[in-house]
């Protein structure tokens, strides 16, 4: 879910931009399917963190049945705070020296 | 692109994937999903080619299959907190719905326990299925279950090729003493191989082995669980304590685990070296002392049938070796039937009519909250048609409706079996009056799960009747206002209503017979007087009177004893007395013996006449009041010199028709010795009030043995008297048992207790059908009078009385129950013959009681309709057209 947030913080996009978007940026590690893309949208509709853009870019590739979305104000506040959340974490792990024990042994 | 005709197929394919998800998913994000997946497939098929494409669809379906469940999960979780709230608003709906559903799920799973645990369930043994119960029979004679003797049973046992093992099995009641009072128990007399066949280990100790079995092997016993708890408080050194019965010292060697006994429950088992009767020659010897029955177990691949085969070889090879033991005139047979269908015979019939009538009433409430559902839904129109408008697809609000419906049910199950579980001991008490599986009864996981189909397949005919009739008026309501296909509902509350005084009449009739039935035997005249008639078994010590001698005078000396206690008229011995519990559930036939009568031959083909011999003391028939017919009573001066007999009017009427019995000559030892006819006596149901009374042939304590059991008719109430009696008793022997001390009333009563607890049942179950289909009926008057206001407003205002108006209300009223009961006169002609086995002289289409039930139907839908009839007479014209 953080990874479609991260998606659409640099502007709205439909499904297959996002599938595409998050394979790029991770190095093809996370690669969301159709249902799971949907599945995790549909939920963060729900819960008002993304919506859909009433806006179509006038692509000649933009089909009928696209639909694009973007982050809300809350959609973005949450991602920005587990983002926090995960860079305290690291930031936490690397004070401890977490990274560099094996180097030690 | 390479193979343009791949292209529509795994379309198609994702298509038939995504339909997994719900409803609502699939419109909103179907066609975005199916226009990533083709972008995905494109990319993948121009990098990976057919890899990369299956690659793809191996991502997209562990996907699919992911996110699906979560999905419908969201969907549950919102529908039932919406289905929660809907519930809370209308709390007397809800209430009234779930108790109807609960009556009528808790029925069905009360009955269903039973049916479970007695007929589906296997016994409780390893490998139970392979148990089978064995009979000789001679049905010429009237025996179904004619026994073995000890000879018999070795030579099935060594003649058969379908058995595994084949063990004998008799019950006893000898008295144990060297443990307080000296203790009636019920003993089995067992094969030695006994508990290996059923394959039961002992709790404690060891079970029988072979040497036990042998003449003189030194006495051992077992106890039952029971016995052993309640008796020996689970004493664990119990083994190897002695006892002594039968004037010999028995060693316990074992107790048994806590499992239902069969055929009968039992206190003590022994092996046959140690009972007295079987071990004794004369019986071993003598192929014609039947007195055991026996149980086998199949060799593994053997079917019923083939053992059935094997029986009847031997049958008819001993047939040929002993023409004198089985002759051609008695119909001799040997038979098997499984061990489970032999020990639920009984209680089959009586059982699946209840099951089915249980599953009449949950019917009826599904119709019933159908109905109230309607109802509800004419309330909801609005907001349903609202939300269809805003989208919700047709499948959407069914699915929500058919949650709230399966809540509703559920709940109402909930409520169900708390109820069964409240009537559990009552149907155990019922059901062991005609199986000795009743113990076994139960509410386990099958029974749980019964419920819960019940409740599942409930909510989905009542929801669906529901949704379906909102599909089709949804529409209509949204472009018509609210009373848009108001007709078409009003037809399918009628339906509903009529179909559910179908079902009631069925229901109805079904427990009119059974109580026409009940009233019949209660009318019967048993042949005696039961009022203030006390009876008990006093057993003596066997081997402290074997002779006849010592009998006699035991038993004169308890009579004399008994009948100078202050209260008592007239006391009496006899074998048994009528309507005896124990003698009922052995049958006639276990009584009955065949006779000679002097003079007469029979033909080689002709079956012999058939009696039972009561032995009683002189005063049985003043103390029960049995009247004299004809010739005389045994006195106290017959001294057994000259043997007589006195008989019942059904002998003379079967026997000596046209002449006076009296001075005529039986036998019941093929001619050994005459007995003469001294008297006749009136009938007396001694089998049961429903069975035909059978020719008797009383004789004297002196020439028959061991009578023990007393019979005192006392001056007051009979119960106070029965301390008295009992010390009176132990006056004479100390040692002697005296139990099931019962007034005749109680026998009675007692003897008509099955018929009288189905018919209480079934009852029970009409009179919920027909309460809630009187309401069904007032509900849905009261409906159409409120939707009539106007039209009955403009009746009145053009001059229609109020009387007329009433009677018009009534008239659709008892149409809708006229044309119920016509539909359920069908039903119940049809279904009532299931019920034919448990009537007594009733015909199962006994028109009395089809016009009772619908005289019955009738009123009550008069009675539901007058209340709204009463409103609809009472309406003022004037308001009724103002507020339109």
């Amino acid at each position: 879910m953080f990874q479609i947030l991260v998606a659409l913080a640099d502007g709205e996009k439909h499904g297959y931009a996002m599938i595409k978007e998050v394979a790029l940026r991770t190095g093809g590690q996370v690669r969301l399917s159709a249902g799971t893309l949907y599945g995790n949208l549909a939920r963060l509709e729900g819960s008002g963190l993304i919506q859909e853009s009433d806006r179509r870019p006038e692509f000649a590739l933009d089909d009928e049945r696209r639909r694009y979305y973007r982050l809300t104000e809350l959609g973005r506040e949450v991602a920005i705070a587990e983002a926090r959340r995960m860079e305290e974490a690291v930031g936490q792990a690397r004070a401890k020296h977490l990274f560099r024990k094996p180097k030690l042994v | 692109m390479s193979m343009p005709g791949q292209k529509p197929l795994s379309q198609r394919l994702f298509r038939f994937a995504v339909r997994v998800f719900p409803f609502d998913f699939q419109t909103n994000y179907g066609s975005q999903m199916e226009g990533v997946f083709n972008a995905q497939r494109r990319e993948a098929e121009e990098r990976g080619g057919f890899v990369g494409l299956l690659r793809l669809w191996g991502e997209t379906l562990a996907g699919i299959f992911r996110t699906a469940p979560l999905e419908h999960w969201e969907v549950l979780k919102h529908d039932c907190s919406y289905a929660l709230r809907m519930m809370r608003k209308n709390v007397g709906f809800t209430a009234v719905a779930a108790l109807t559903l609960a009556l009528g799920i808790g029925a069905n799973t009360a009955i269903f326990s039973v049916v479970h645990s007695v007929l589906l369930r296997p016994l409780p043994y390893p490998g139970g299925q392979q148990l089978v119960f064995i009979r000789q029979q001679a049905l010429k004679v009237g025996q179904d279950d004619w026994g073995f003797s000890p000879k018999e049973i070795e030579d099935f046992r060594a003649q058969n090729r379908t058995l595994s093992g084949l063990v004998e099995y008799h019950a006893m009641s000898f008295i144990l003493y060297g443990h307080g009072d000296p203790d009636r128990v019920r003993t089995a007399v067992v094969s030695a191989n006994y508990f290996d066949l059923f394959e039961v280990k002992p709790l404690l100790g060891r079970t029988f082995v072979a040497d036990d079995d042998n003449i003189g092997a030194p006495p051992v016993l077992l106890l039952s669980y029971e016995y052993w708890k309640g008796k020996f408080s689970s004493d664990p050194s119990i083994v190897g304590k002695t006892f002594e019965m039968n004037d010999k010292v028995h060693t316990v060697v074992g107790v048994m685990p806590p499992l239902p006994q069969y055929p009968v429950e039992t206190d003590v088992y022994m092996p046959t070296s140690a009972c007295p009767f079987r071990s004794s020659q004369r019986v071993i010897d003598n192929r014609d002392a039947r007195m055991v029955e026996a149980f086998g177990r199949l060799k593994p691949g053997v079917s019923i049938n083939q053992a059935g085969m094997d029986f009847s070889t031997i049958a008819s090879r001993l047939k040929d070796a002993y023409p004198k033991s089985y002759p051609d005139n008695i119909g001799y047979a040997a038979v098997t039937a499984p061990l489970r269908e032999e020990l639920t015979r009984q209680a089959r019939p009586t059982l699946l009519v209840l099951l089915a009538a249980a599953a009449f009433v949950l019917l009826i409430a599904c119709a019933n909250v159908a109905n109230l559902t309607l109802a509800r839904m004419s309330q909801r129109e609005g907001e349903l048609a609202l939300r269809t408008a805003l989208g919700a697809g047709r499948s959407r609000l069914l699915r929500q409706l058919l949650t709230e419906s399966f809540l509703l049910a559920l709940a109402g199950g909930t409520l169900g079996l708390a109820l069964a579980w409240l009537c559990l001991p009552l149907l155990t008490d019922f059901a062991a009056r005609m199986t000795p599986r009743a113990r076994e009864i139960q509410i386990d996981a099958g029974v749980l799960i019964f419920t819960l189909v019940a409740a599942l397949g409930t909510s989905i005919v009542f929801g669906s009747l529901a949704a379906l009739f909102a599909r089709a008026n949804l529409t209509a309501s949204l472009k018509e206002g609210s009373a848009g296909g108001g007709r078409q509902k009003n037809r399918v509350r009628a339906a509903l209503i009529v179909s559910q005084i179908a079902f009631s009449f069925v229901l109805l009739v079904g427990a009119g017979l059974m109580l026409r039935s009940l009233v019949n035997m209660l009318e019967v005249d048993p042949g005696f007087h039961p009022q203030r008639v006390l009876a008990m078994s006093t057993t003596f010590s066997f081997s402290k009177y074997g002779t006849r001698e010592q009998f006699l005078e035991v038993g004169k000396k308890v009579l004399d004893r008994v009948q100078a206690q202050p209260g008592v008229l007239s006391a009496a011995i006899a074998s048994f007395y009528p309507l005896q519990p124990e003698v009922i559930t052995a049958g006639a036939a276990a009584f009955s013996g065949q006779f000679r009568i002097e003079g007469r031959e029979l033909g080689a083909a002709e079956a012999p006449p058939l009696g039972s011999e009561p032995v009683v003391s002189p005063d049985y028939f003043r103390t029960l009041g049995i009247p004299l017919r004809a010739g005389r009573l045994f006195t106290d001066a017959d001294d057994g010199k000259k043997l007589i007999a006195v008989i019942n009017e059904a002998a003379q009427r079967q026997f000596w028709p046209h002449e006076d019995p009296i001075g005529k000559r039986v036998s019941g030892d093929n001619g050994d010795s005459w007995a003469t006819i001294i008297g006749v006596v009136g009938d007396v149901h001694d089998f049961g009030l429903t069975q035909k009374v059978t020719p008797q042939f009383y004789v004297p304590p002196t020439e028959g043995i061991g009578p023990n059991t007393l019979v005192v008719r006392t001056a007051g109430d009979p119960r106070a008297m029965s301390s008295l009696i009992t010390r009176a008793v132990h006056g004479v022997d100390s040692q002697a048992a005296v139990t099931r001390i019962r007034t005749l009333e109680e026998v009675r009563l007692e003897s008509v207790a099955s018929p009288w607890l189905t018919a209480s049942l079934l009852g029970i179950f009409a009179g919920l059908a027909l309460l809630i289909a009187a309401a069904g009926i007032g509900g849905i008057m009261a409906l159409a009078v409120s939707q009539r206001v106007r039209e009955i407003g403009i009746r009145m205002a053009l001059g229609a009385q109020p009387m007329s108006i009433l009677q018009m209300v009534l008239r659709q009223g008892l149409g809708f129950a006229a044309l119920g009961v016509a539909i359920g006169l069908l039903g119940a002609f049809a279904l009532t013959g299931l019920v034919r086995s448990l009537l007594f002289e009733v015909k199962p289409t006994d028109p009395l009681t089809f016009a009772g039930v619908a005289t019955v139907l009738a009123g009550a839908a008069a009675i539901a309709s007058y209340v709204p009839a009463r409103r609809a007479a009472s309406i003022d014209p004037i308001k009724a057209l103002r507020c339109e």
